[in-house]
């Protein structure tokens, strides 16, 4: 339980956060369950492989998944219950998002300084003047060359890099109390990722301002994020402290996605799957451990039952057989010994996936 | 050869052809001389008679081979001389009559369109943002009842509802009343019926458009982040998703400008505006030859010449393609229908 003081302080509560869509086959529960508190001018980084529900959950928690989904549990913001309820009045103002592509997510036939200029009108009531230099402002805080040239232009005549930057821009005009970041440098190239990165925990930890950075890359996460969430399935697998999910992990999924990080001067990256198989079905899924399929510590109980919270201090995992304990130790070396899992994954006695 | 210049020249040539059939024609199925001298054209057996048809046949040229004399009329007509109306009476030159009448086609099409554009915009993004809901449905109905009815019938209707029923608008168009106004008697008030019936095909068919393309560009990242910004609701659909739907409609919009000179012609029979539809049918019906072509051509050029316009016309609205290359036209690819 949480104590009053800690609700206080925490900009947004999840609890037991689902969200579903109605598809054919029936409900597709994108979001299964999240609990997780953030705290003011904190920033938590979610991962995940494509497909884990990162993107539904921030889209859930600001409201902008339109009418045909089935939302469910709790998020609070600011104390605030928000499940189920119209989100307009926050967006704009308290909240702010930066989506993945620059490209698709401006507007093309719009000049860059009048998508800026924009929330600014129309949230802070500034005149059409005091808007342009406050966007003057902002390009020049996020190394924008040339600001008021570029106020004028249109997003196909900057480089991707600078497309973000405007994107940033629009994020700190709006001065929000929440920033989610889905993706923001997937789409750029290695050579602006860290910068765009390192900007926007700069902003951000100037400005106080809480912020989420979704990403499928650890790596990116890493020395960025005060906590980390990894996500599978719609589901946590397991919420640490930043360095503590480098030094401590306990959760297979952790690990397996760990040893494929992608470093950012690889060659560009854009979705990998990292780890052999695919994500679970999420309308008709396993009735056990989401991860089971593809876990090599998978054991018989795996496969029916569903993993139990195991929080200690700030570290909190959903796993039977947890990396680096006796336990896990034990359900890994009779798999490898065996040669395969309780869910039939075949593997070699050095744990690498056959 | 760049594609623009290569498409300017084939609509030239289109024009030429145009021009030498209608020429042609006119000259094999019709008598050019009798519809100048009227009977006295047969009357060759009286040698007083002859005299004025030699004039006349040299005046007009008649006594020349047709190529001869289809050239003489082309390159006259490129210098602007449309030579003289076939009439006894003074023989005005043909340039005056479409002077006169040309301007109120021109307006009465300028009425249509502002008319066709300005309900298909609002109708577009009311259907575009219920999309697949009865708003919608309902207006999908709405809209192929508009373009299937007939303009004629669509003239009676509002004839005999605003007009005669309700007294509404003005039954009757006065060419020589000022334009500017909103009394009974400015042609600006008087064009709204004509203008509602030749523009209400068009405004159905550009909403058919725009909704179509409206509902695209409402499911792109970019109407999301304008959500997620605050913007209206309201402010999202027009100031965000209109303008980069409109590439289609506007394509159709230069297209139908030469399709509704054709409507004009029943338009302005109907309520009975002198403009350049009914002089061409009492030209044919008095076999006007000189008139009859003129107006053909001037037709055939602002058709051809708004349909050539109409593939390089969506570089004015995206910025995009304002700098580059312009010679790949961006074609309709469906009607929404
Ligand atoms: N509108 C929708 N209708 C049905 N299912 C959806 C819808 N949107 C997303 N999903 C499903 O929800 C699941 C989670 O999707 P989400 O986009 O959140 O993944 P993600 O973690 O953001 O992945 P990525 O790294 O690819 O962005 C996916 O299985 C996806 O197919
Ligand atoms: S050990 Fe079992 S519970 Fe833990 S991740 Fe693997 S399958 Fe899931
Ligand atoms: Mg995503």
């Amino acid at each position: 339980m949480l104590h009053e003081t800690d609700s206080a302080n925490n900009i947004l509560e999840l609890s037991d956060y689902r969200v579903g869509f109605r598809t054919e086959r029936g409900l597709a529960k994108a979001v299964d369950g999240v609990s997780l508190s953030l705290k003011r001018g904190s920033t938590l980084a979610i991962v995940g492989e494509s497909g884990s529900g990162k993107t539904v959950l921030n889209r859930g928690i600001m409201g902008l998944l339109g009418a045909n989904i089935i939302e469910g549990g709790s998020a609070k913001f600011q104390g605030e219950e928000l499940v189920n309820t119209n989100r307009q009045k926050l967006w704009g103002t308290k909240m702010a998002m930066i989506f993945q592509d620059p490209m698709t997510s401006l507007n093309p036939v719009m000049k860059v300084g009048n998508q800026v200029s924009e929330p600014l009108r129309l949230h802070q009531g500034m005149s059409r003047k005091e808007a342009r230099d406050r966007t003057v402002e902002l390009f020049t805080l996020v190394g924008i060359p040339e600001p008021a040239k570029r106020f004028g232009e249109y997003p196909h005549q900057l480089s991707g890099g600078m497309r973000q930057r405007v994107m940033i821009s629009i994020a700190l005009a709006i001065e929000p109390d929440i920033l989610i970041a889905d993706e923001p440098t997937t789409s750029l190239d290695v050579t602006v990722q860290k910068y765009i990165l390192d900007l926007l925990v700069d902003v951000q930890s100037k400005s106080n301002m809480s912020m989420v950075i979704i990403t499928h890359d650890l790596g990116v996460a890493r020395g960025r994020a005060d906590e980390i969430m990894v996500m599978y399935g719609g589901r946590i697998m397991e919420k640490a402290p930043s360095e503590t999910v480098f030094q401590e992990m306990k959760h297979p999924y952790t690990q397996a996605l760990l040893s494929s990080i992608p470093r950012l001067n690889d060659p560009k990256h854009t979705r990998l799957t990292p780890i052999e198989g695919f994500p679970p079905d999420i309308v008709d899924g396993p009735q056990g451990c989401k991860f089971a399929a593809r876990c090599k510590y998978a054991q018989d109980t795996c496969l029916t039952l569903a993993p139990e919270e195991t929080t200690i201090d700030k570290h909190t995992y959903f796993c039977h057989f947890p990396v680096g304990t006796d336990a896990g130790s034990e359900a890994l070396k009779s798999n490898e010994d065996k040669g395969f899992t309780a869910a039939g994954l075949r593997i070699k006695s050095k744990g690498e996936v056959v | 050869m760049p594609k623009p210049i290569r498409r300017l020249i084939g609509l030239l040539g289109l024009l030429t052809i145009v021009s030498m059939v209608t020429f042609g024609a006119m000259n094999f199925l019709g008598d050019p001389l009798f519809n100048i001298l009227g009977p006295v054209a047969a009357d060759v057996d009286n040698p007083e008679s002859l005299k004025v048809i030699e004039e006349a046949k040299a005046q007009y040229h008649l006594d020349k081979s047709l190529p001869e004399r289809w050239a003489r009329w082309a390159w006259d007509f490129v210098r602007g001389d449309f030579g003289v109306q076939f009439s006894s009476s003074g023989q005005p030159p043909v340039s005056d009559l479409i002077k006169e009448r040309l301007p109120r086609t021109l307006e009465l099409m300028a009425v249509a369109q502002i008319i066709a554009v300005s309900l298909a915009i609002p109708w577009s993004v009311l259907a575009a943002s219920r999309a697949n809901r009865r708003t919608d449905k309902i207006s999908t109905i709405t809209a192929f009842a508009f373009v299937s009815i007939p303009s004629f019938a669509m003239a009676v209707i509002l004839f005999y509802f605003f007009s005669v029923q309700w007294d509404l608008l003005p039954d009757t168009y006065t060419a020589t009343d000022p334009f500017w106004g909103i009394s009974h008697d400015h042609r600006l008030i008087q064009l709204i019926l004509p203008g509602f019936t030749l523009g209400i095909g068009s405004a159905a068919a550009y909403q058919r458009l725009l909704r179509t393309d409206l509902i695209t560009t409402l499911q792109q990242d970019f109407i999301l982040m304008a959500k997620s910004k605050g913007v209206s609701k309201r402010r999202v659909l027009y100031s965000h998703a209109l303008r980069p739907s409109l590439f289609s409609m506007i394509t159709l919009l230069a297209i139908n400008i030469g399709f509704m000179i054709g409507g004009s012609l029943v338009v302005e029979q109907f309520f009975r505006i002198p403009g350049i539809g009914s002089a061409v049918v009492e030209a044919t019906l008095r076999e006007d030859f000189p008139v009859v072509l003129a107006i053909v051509m001037i037709v055939s050029a602002g058709f051809m010449v708004f349909n050539y316009l109409a593939d390089y016309l969506y570089t004015l609205i995206d910025p995009r393609v304002r700098n580059e290359d312009t010679s790949k036209p961006r074609k309709i690819t469906s009607m929404g229908m």
